[in-house]
């Protein structure tokens, strides 16, 4: 059966990730300072000390709130926040909130929307958006071609693309790899060569082939926080029917993703966990890729070498994301309201609690990690 | 102001006394409202004219109903900035739907959006158009407009451009949606609501009937009951009509109101009254002779709230337009109003149907008492000649009850928020099993509206568990539902707000027994867009 084999290719990526990754993180986080990043309403950049839990800074975003999505220069010393209704990026520099960066991507003739996508080049020289572009005409609108943004982060203020490229439309959240593309997540995962504008599948999602029983899968990356473990999440819901019927009632549900390992571009997809609640955003334990975190309604805790959920805390209110620190022993849980609750990521048990001057909305949670 | 005087200037100086004459000509009108789009359009829209007619970019490649272009002059102001007064604005809603409406045939399917009577769940929508549109919004949304190719996926582009995470929704993301819309989408839309239709070609052209005179109205006000009354349209010198009614509920208490009523499209009727104090809105579509009206009429401030309208022209002719309650239980006596005009001669409620005494009588309203000694039957209700349609229904048992609306949506509001909360109305219908003697079969005979007790119940074991019959509202004896405040509630799990997922249960009582009927209702969230249509 074709699931057994699919558990055992996972299992063997996943070991082998694990070993990786742990070499990659280990050794740097003794020195390390890590920094939880957040946007909060009406628009401030929050940046706290994850020793301490307390907010060490709070930056002042230009422009209305957008949808809080935060990219990550690797330094973790600058940080990229989408804003003015998602249209226009600014770099912060987190230790002292200077804004460094600005590209304001609308004109008078065209207005330019992001969803989520914002990530930073691997050497933190380059910065990609994915641009949603609408032309205003006098009296009608028109849709243009999405297109892959390339700024140098050196313009600073007033950066205007160096380089576009056609891509999908639907895509969401985006992330750079170690080689330097660009993973794109859309209706299928792609990755595109900043340089060239080549594109590759990296996961068929959309245009997957599973057969009829499978129903195509509904993905969608709102958050992908994946820097403690060096991925990228896309999860999907997918159902697999008993027979031509098709009936919605007996079909065996399933969370799956398409995980994409950052440090070599290559993908596992997984139908990991049944589907028991809804998650809004998965994490990795950074030293287990077996062990997956969901928040929403509830956190929970996922094994999917057993494909089990192993444990569920009740949340008193909704949260829609989740992040974790580079030990692996604290999960914050953050979203939609103004207070992150931080858990035990063993037991889930909550732990504390950081009180934000406002709400989080659809507002990532990110780890900024300085190294000196 | 500016607005105003330029306006008043350009009349006083071009069309002098025919701007005075105002909405009474047709020709003044389209050369006024072609003025105001002119003045007030082209700033973005283009005119092409040939000798015989101008054409504006957009605007002519589109048909709508009032509230359509109501809603099209709504977004025009408050997102693109257009500057135009109120008084243009009813001149540009009446010129358009008038030479750029719907005809009678192609609005009838979707009269329930025109009549605010929202608490419906859509039948018979294209899979397709469900799934692409309908998911947001009304299907009479769209069905109630008409378009070019072109129009249409310009409209998809729209929707893009100012929602432009209408790709990424659940029922968008799995598919290319923009693809399919601009493509697959627009195409059926085009077919199945193109432009120009024969329907639209021969309404255009139709002789209008003149829609003033004296109306034998019936209709339904929640809280107050059913009623009869007379209204009447005359022509005010503004283009519309003024309105007088008058008339009494069932149990004799008299209502009463005035107000004005503008007709579009030469069957829209649109009226605004003020009765017994409270601002009321009418929405009917006449006959094509201008004979009948039927619609709805609601609270101005609170569309859910209302009921059925019928108005019937008083055309000098005796007619029995209603009787009042339409059924009578076999071996009992009840008083029946009948309703009519001109009623002269002998009342006849069928065989078996035995008139006890005339309480009242004059020549539109008859109180009678009047005892079932026959079997059940549907009765055709006669005074003397009159014309009637009109039936009573004598029946033996209510085999099943029906609650209407079947289902609602409420919202929860008030509580300091910003929104109040949208209440809903609810009646049951009675029905006897007809020949088969079963319940919930084609031959069963409806009774009419019954007087029910109301109470409230949860859906199901998730909304037992959460308490919904608790938090999410109550309701009245009269069946008026009350949802619950907004806000969240920490006696509740996560602190949810006063949601919930109830059954509405109307008992009527039948002799000894009792005969329930449900209706499903959802107490949501509060709606902070305000729509003119859904």
């Amino acid at each position: 059966m074709k699931l057994t084999q699919m558990l055992k290719s996972t299992a063997l990526v996943g070991s082998l990730g694990a070993a990786a990754l742990l070499g990659a993180v280990a050794p740097a986080a003794q020195a390390a300072q890590e920094y939880l990043l957040t946007v909060t309403r009406p628009g401030h950049l929050q940046v706290i000390d994850m020793k301490t839990n307390q907010v060490e800074r709070t930056c002042e975003v230009p422009g209305n709130f957008g949808s809080g999505s935060i990219a990550l220069a690797p330094d973790g010393k600058s940080a990229y926040v989408l804003s003015n209704g998602m249209e226009d990026v600014y770099g912060f520099d987190i230790r002292s909130c200077d804004i460094t960066f600005h590209a304001a991507q609308s004109t008078k003739t065209l207005k330019v929307k992001t969803f989520q996508s914002v990530a930073v080049s691997p050497d933190g020289k380059e910065l990609y958006t994915v641009q949603n572009p609408f032309g205003l005409e006098r009296d009608r609108f028109t849709v243009e071609q999405p297109r892959l943004a390339v700024f140098n982060v050196a313009d600073g203020i007033g950066a205007q693309p160096v380089r576009t490229f056609p891509v999908d439309r639907r895509i969401t959240k985006i992330a750079t790899t170690v080689q330097g593309e660009v993973i794109l997540g859309g209706g299928d995962v792609k990755a595109i060569n900043p340089k060239t504008g080549e594109i590759r599948m990296v996961t068929p999602l959309q245009s997957w082939d599973k057969g009829p029983l499978w129903l195509p899968p509904d993905a969608f990356a709102m958050h992908s926080q994946g820097e403690q473990s060096n991925e990228y999440i896309m999860p999907y819901v997918t159902a697999e029917f008993t027979d031509e019927s098709w009936n919605f009632e007996t079909a065996e549900w399933w969370w799956g993703m398409s995980r994409v390992d950052l440090e070599t571009g290559e993908a596992e997809r997984v139908e990991m966990v049944p589907f028991e609640f809804i998650v809004f955003n998965f994490i990795s334990h950074p030293h287990d890729p077996n062990i997956l975190y969901g928040a929403f309604n509830t956190l929970s805790k996922h094994d999917i070498s057993k494909k089990e959920t192993v444990a569920v805390h009740e949340m008193p209110h909704t949260y829609y994301d989740l992040n974790i620190s580079a030990d692996g022993k604290t999960i914050y849980v953050g979203g939609a309201s103004s207070d992150i609750s931080i858990h035990d990521s063993d037991t889930l048990e909550k732990i504390g609690s950081i009180q934000l001057s406002g709400d989080m909305s659809t507002s990532d949670l990110r780890v900024a990690t300085i190294r000196d | 102001m500016a607005l105003n005087n330029n306006r008043l200037k350009r009349v006083l100086m071009g069309t002098g006394a025919l701007a005075l004459a105002g909405l009474l000509s047709p020709a003044a009108l389209a050369t006024d409202a072609q003025e105001i789009i002119r003045d007030r359009c082209l700033a973005c829209h283009t005119e092409s004219s040939d000798a015989a007619n101008s054409t504006f970019s957009r605007i002519s490649d589109q048909r709508k109903t009032p509230e359509g272009w109501h809603m099209t002059l709504n977004r025009m102001e408050h997102l693109r900035d257009a500057k135009i007064s109120a008084q243009e604005k009813r001149e540009l809603i009446k010129y358009l739907s008038d030479t750029q409406g719907l005809a009678p045939e192609e609005a009838a399917p979707f009269r329930y959006l025109l009549e605010q009577d929202t608490n419906l769940v859509e039948s018979g929508v294209d899979e397709n158009l469900m799934q692409m549109c309908a998911r947001c919004h009304s299907a009479a949304r769209f069905g109630l407009q008409r378009r070019t190719l072109d129009e249409w996926q310009m409209l998809v582009d729209f929707h893009m451009a100012q929602f432009p995470g209408i790709e990424l929704h659940a029922g968008s993301r799995d598919r290319p949606w923009y693809q399919l819309a601009h493509n697959e989408t627009s195409a059926q839309l085009s077919e199945q609501y193109p432009l120009d239709t024969p329907e639209w070609n021969n309404w255009s052209k139709a002789k209008k009937v003149d829609l003033k005179g004296r109306w034998r109205v019936t209709g339904y006000v929640p809280g107050k009951g059913e009623f009869s009354a007379w209204m009447t349209a005359a022509t005010d010198d503004d283009g519309r009509y003024n309105l007088k009614l008058e008339g009494n509920y069932a149990d004799g208490a008299v209502i009463e109101g005035s107000g004005k009523a503008t007709v579009y499209t030469g069957y829209e009727w649109r009226g605004t009254l003020t009765i017994d104090s409270v601002k009321m809105r009418q929405v009917m579509a006449a006959d094509k002779d201008g004979q009948v009206m039927a619609g709805r009429m609601f609270l101005a401030m609170e569309d859910e709230i209302g009921g059925e309208l019928r108005a019937v022209k008083d055309t000098g002719k005796a007619q029995v337009v209603a009787v009042m309650p339409s059924y009578l239980k076999a071996g009992e006596s009840a008083e029946l109003v009948i309703v009519g005009q001109n009623l002269d001669g002998d009342i006849d409620l069928g065989d078996g149907v035995r008139i006890d005494e005339v309480i009242a009588r004059s020549k539109d309203r008859i109180v009678v008492t009047a005892t079932a000694t026959g079997t059940p039957a549907v009765n055709d209700v006669q005074v003397g000649s009159a014309d009637s349609t009109v039936a009573l229904a004598v029946f033996d048992q209510v085999a099943r009850v029906d609650v209407t609306p079947t289902n609602a949506v409420t919202r929860i509001g008030g509580n300091g928020g910003e929104m109040e909360k949208v209440r809903a109305t609810y009646r049951a219908i009675g029905y006897s099993a007809g020949a088969d003697g079963e319940a919930g079969t084609d031959d069963d005979v409806r009774l009419g509206y019954m007087p029910a007790s109301w109470s409230i119940e949860p859906v199901d074991e998730v909304a037992e568990h959460d308490k919904d019959h608790l938090y999410a509202g109550e309701i009245t004896p009269a069946g008026m539902f009350i949802p619950g405040d907004a806000g969240p509630n920490p006696e509740r799990k996560m602190s949810a707000n006063n949601v919930g997922r109830l059954n509405v249960v109307a008992t009527v009582d039948d002799g000894d027994s009792k005969v329930e009927g449900r209706g499903s209702m959802l107490v949501s969230v509060p709606d902070f867009v305000e729509r003119v249509l859904d």
